[in-house]
C-alpha cells in the first residue's frame, strides 16, 4: 500500500497544519539526448527540446499527496531551482495533488549545482517550518545525489538517504522509516520530525496528472523568487568537459540489416556453445 | 607529534574486523597522492577500534587515527555526519576519500555542507585536464562522463567500489597509530536493526544465461517476448533492471544491480537496458554480454561484447526464428550421419 497514514492523527506541533516540502527538477529526456564528438577529445550533448520531471522526484511528490489524502490538515509544496522553462514541472506536480509551487528561479540554463542548491532552498524553507522534506533519491542528469543530504545538514535536521518504505511511528512525531543499504538487505530506522527524506523509486507508484488539476494549476500562479535575491554560493565544483566513457569490451557492433544481425548472432550464439 | 594528513582516507570496522573497501580507498588515497603531493592518513570511528586500527597500520604501512566514539554501534546519516564534520574541520586536509556505499552518499554531501567543502560522489576515475586534477563521474544516465575540479580547500570524494587495487605495504613501513575519542549522539535517529527485503534471488543468481530487459521493452506485454528468447537458450531465465520491477512487470527476485541481485552468469544478453552505473556494477561479472538497443550511445554498449543497435521489440522475433533456423539445421545434420 503506498503512502502513509497517521494513524494518530496530525502531529498537535503543527497546530492543525502539517506541512511537507517536496523538492523537484526539471531535466533533459535523457534517452533523446545524443551524444556526439567535441573538440579536443571531449563528448558534447545534443540536448533536444523535450524537458520533463526528474523520475526520482515523481515519487516524492505521489508519497506527499499520498500523506495528504490519507491525513487532514497536511499541505504540500512543491519547490525547483531552474530557468524559467522549469516552473512547468511545478503545474505537472499540481496536477497530481501538490498545493502550491515554488520557482527559484535562475538567470541562465546552467545548472547551478547541488551545493547551491540546497543552499538557495535552505534559505526558503527556514523560516516555513515543515514537518517533512522529501526528495528524489538523485537526479537523472546531474546523478549527484546530494541536495538531500545537504538541505538536512543546512537546516540542521535528522535525515535518511535511499528510503523504501514510510509509516508513522508509535511516537507521533516520529516516522518509522526503511533505507536500502547493500545487497537487498534494508534498514530499520525511527526518525523524529521535522526530518529530511530522499526516496527510492518503487516505494510508490506515482499517479498521472489529472486533467482538471492540470487545468486549474494553469491558471494557478506559483511564487517566484530570482536566486539572484538570494545568497550568492560560489561553485564549489567545476564540471570541466565531458567524456565517452571507456569501452570495457570489444564492443564489436553488428552490422547489416535486422535480420542479417539476427542471423550473426545466433551463429555467435551458437559458437559459444549458448544455443 | 602526528603527521599532519592532506588525504584523509575513511575507513569502516564492525566488530574489530576492518571492511575491505577501507584498503581500496587507501589505494586510491595513495593514486591521488602520486599525482598532487602530500601524506595520506586512514581514520576510523567506533566502539574498540584500536585492534582494526593496528590492522590497517600494519597493512597499509599508513597512520591511522582510531576515533573512539561510545554509542557508535550502528551507523545513522546525521549523528555519524556531525562526528565526522567536526574532526574533518579540525584536520583541514585537502581531500576525503570515502566509499561510495549506501552510508558513503548520505553522510558525505551533509559533511560537506557543514564545512563548507566541495563534494564528488560516485567518483569512478582520476585524470588531469588542463592541468587541473579532475575526479570522474557518470552523468546522463552514464552516457558520459563529467570531469570535475574541486574549487574549495577541502573536498570530499565517494568512490565507486571494485575499480582500484590494494597492495599491501612492506613489512618494515608499519605506519603509527593515534587514539582519539568523539562523543556520539544518536540523538533524533534510532536505529532499529536490519531486514532482508523478501526476494529470492536465486533463480537468477545461478542461471547459466540471462536475457535481461530495461526500460526499451516498453509495456508489460512485451515482458513475454524476453521469455520467448529465454525459451531458446538452454538453461536461460529472465531478469530486469529496477525500473520493470518497480512497475511490477517482474517480480523484485528478478532485478539485477547494486540494489538487486549480483550476477555473474556466462552470458548475459541485455535487451533495452541503457546501462546505468546501478545496473551494470550488477552484471560486470558476466562471462559472455551481448547488448540489443536503439540508442547507440547507450553506455550498456561499452559493457558488452556483442552490439546490436535495433528495437528489442522487432529485434526478438527474429532471433527466434534464426536461432530456430540453427537449430534445425543441426538436428538435420545430425540424421544425415
Amino acid at each position: 500500500m503506498p503512502g502513509m497514514t497517521f494513524k494518530h492523527g496530525t502531529p498537535r506541533e503543527w497546530h492543525g497544519v502539517m506541512k511537507i516540502l517536496v523538492c523537484v527538477k526539471q531535466i533533459p529526456d535523457i534517452e533523446r539526448i545524443v551524444v556526439r564528438d567535441g573538440p579536443d577529445g571531449m563528448a558534447a550533448l545534443d540536448i533536444s527540446g523535450d524537458f520533463r520531471l526528474n523520475r526520482f522526484d515523481e515519487f516524492a511528490v505521489e508519497e506527499a499527496v499520498c500523506i495528504k489524502e490519507a491525513t487532514a490538515g497536511v499541505h504540500v509544496d512543491v519547490i525547483t531551482v531552474g530557468p524559467e522553462p522549469a516552473s512547468q514541472v511545478l503545474k505537472r506536480t499540481m496536477g497530481m495533488g501538490s498545493d502550491q509551487g515554488i520557482h527559484l528561479q535562475t538567470p541562465t540554463n546552467k545548472d547551478p549545482g547541488p551545493a547551491a542548491v540546497a543552499a538557495w532552498i535552505a534559505t526558503y524553507a527556514r523560516p516555513r517550518g515543515y514537518a517533512l522534506i522529501l526528495c528524489g533519491s538523485m537526479s537523472e542528469d546531474g546523478m549527484h545525489g546530494q541536495v538531500g543530504p545537504m538541505l538536512a545538514a543546512r537546516l540542521d535536521l535528522p535525515y535518511a538517504t535511499q528510503v523504501i518504505a514510510l509509516k508513522t511511528a508509535s511516537d507521533p512525531t516520529g516516522l518509522s522509516i526503511e533505507r536500502e543499504i547493500e545487497g537487498g538487505v534494508r534498514e530499520v530506522l525511527e526518525i523524529r520530525m521535522p526530518a529530511l527524506l530522499t526516496l527510492q523509486p518503487g516505494i510508490n507508484r506515482p499517479r498521472y496528472p489529472s486533467l482538471s488539476r492540470l487545468l486549474r494549476a494553469n491558471r494557478q500562479k506559483f511564487e517566484t523568487i530570482s536566486t539572484d535575491a538570494l545568497e550568492p554560493v560560489g561553485t564549489l565544483i567545476d564540471c570541466l568537459g565531458l567524456v565517452v566513457p571507456e569501452k570495457r569490451r570489444t564492443s564489436q557492433v553488428l552490422t547489416g540489416s535486422a535480420l542479417e544481425k539476427a542471423d550473426q548472432l545466433a551463429a555467435i550464439l551458437k559458437e559459444k556453445a549458448f544455443l | 607529534m602526528p603527521d599532519s594528513v592532506d588525504i584523509m582516507v575513511i575507513g569502516a570496522c564492525t566488530n574489530g574486523r576492518v571492511h575491505p573497501e577501507t584498503y581500496e580507498l587507501l589505494a586510491f588515497g595513495r593514486r591521488l597522492q602520486a599525482l598532487g603531493s602530500g601524506t595520506v592518513g586512514v581514520w576510523i570511528w567506533g566502539e574498540d577500534v584500536g585492534a582494526a586500527a593496528r590492522e590497517i597500520a600494519r597493512r597499509g604501512g599508513v597512520q591511522v587515527t582510531a576515533v573512539e566514539c561510545s554509542g557508535l554501534s550502528h551507523y545513522a546519516g546525521e549523528p555519524y555526519g556531525k562526528v565526522l564534520a567536526e574532526e574533518i574541520a579540525a584536520v583541514r586536509p585537502a581531500f576525503v576519500c570515502a566509499a561510495h556505499t549506501s552510508e558513503g552518499w548520505e553522510w558525505a554531501p551533509a559533511v560537506a555542507a557543514r564545512i563548507g567543502a566541495g563534494c564528488i560522489c560516485n567518483v569512478d576515475g582520476l585524470t588531469e585536464f588542463q592541468g587541473r586534477l579532475c575526479f570522474q563521474k557518470d552523468v546522463y544516465g552514464g552516457k558520459v562522463k563529467g570531469l570535475f575540479s574541486p574549487n574549495t580547500a577541502t573536498t570530499i570524494i565517494s568512490l565507486q567500489l571494485g575499480l582500484f587495487k590494494f597492495t599491501p605495504a612492506d613489512r618494515s613501513s608499519q605506519g603509527p597509530v593515534i587514539h582519539k575519542e568523539a562523543t556520539y549522539r544518536s540523538g533524533r535517529t534510532r536505529y532499529l536493526g536490519t531486514r532482508q527485503a523478501a526476494a529470492d534471488t536465486s533463480d537468477i543468481t545461478t542461471a547459466p544465461i540471462l536475457v535481461a530487459v530495461g526500460n526499451g521493452i516498453g509495456n508489460q506485454e512485451n515482458i513475454s517476448l524476453a521469455h520467448r528468447l529465454a525459451r531458446c537458450l538452454p538453461k536461460a531465465a529472465v531478469a530486469g533492471t529496477r525500473i520493470i520491477c518497480d512497475r511490477g512487470w517482474l517480480g523484485y527476485e528478478r532485478q539485477v544491480g547494486v540494489s538487486g541481485a549480483i550476477v555473474t552468469p556466462a552470458l548475459y544478453i541485455a535487451c533495452g537496458i541503457s546501462g546505468a552505473s546501478q545496473h551494470v556494477m550488477g552484471m560486470r561479472g558476466a562471462g559472455y554480454v551481448i547488448a540489443i538497443n536503439t540508442d547507440p550511445r547507450a553506455p550498456i554498449f561499452n559493457e558488452a561484447d556483442i552490439c546490436i543497435v535495433e528495437d528489442i521489440t522487432r529485434f526478438i522475433p527474429l532471433i527466434e526464428d534464426a536461432c530456430a533456423r540453427i537449430v534445425n539445421s543441426i538436428d538435420q545434420g545430425s540424421d544425415e550421419k
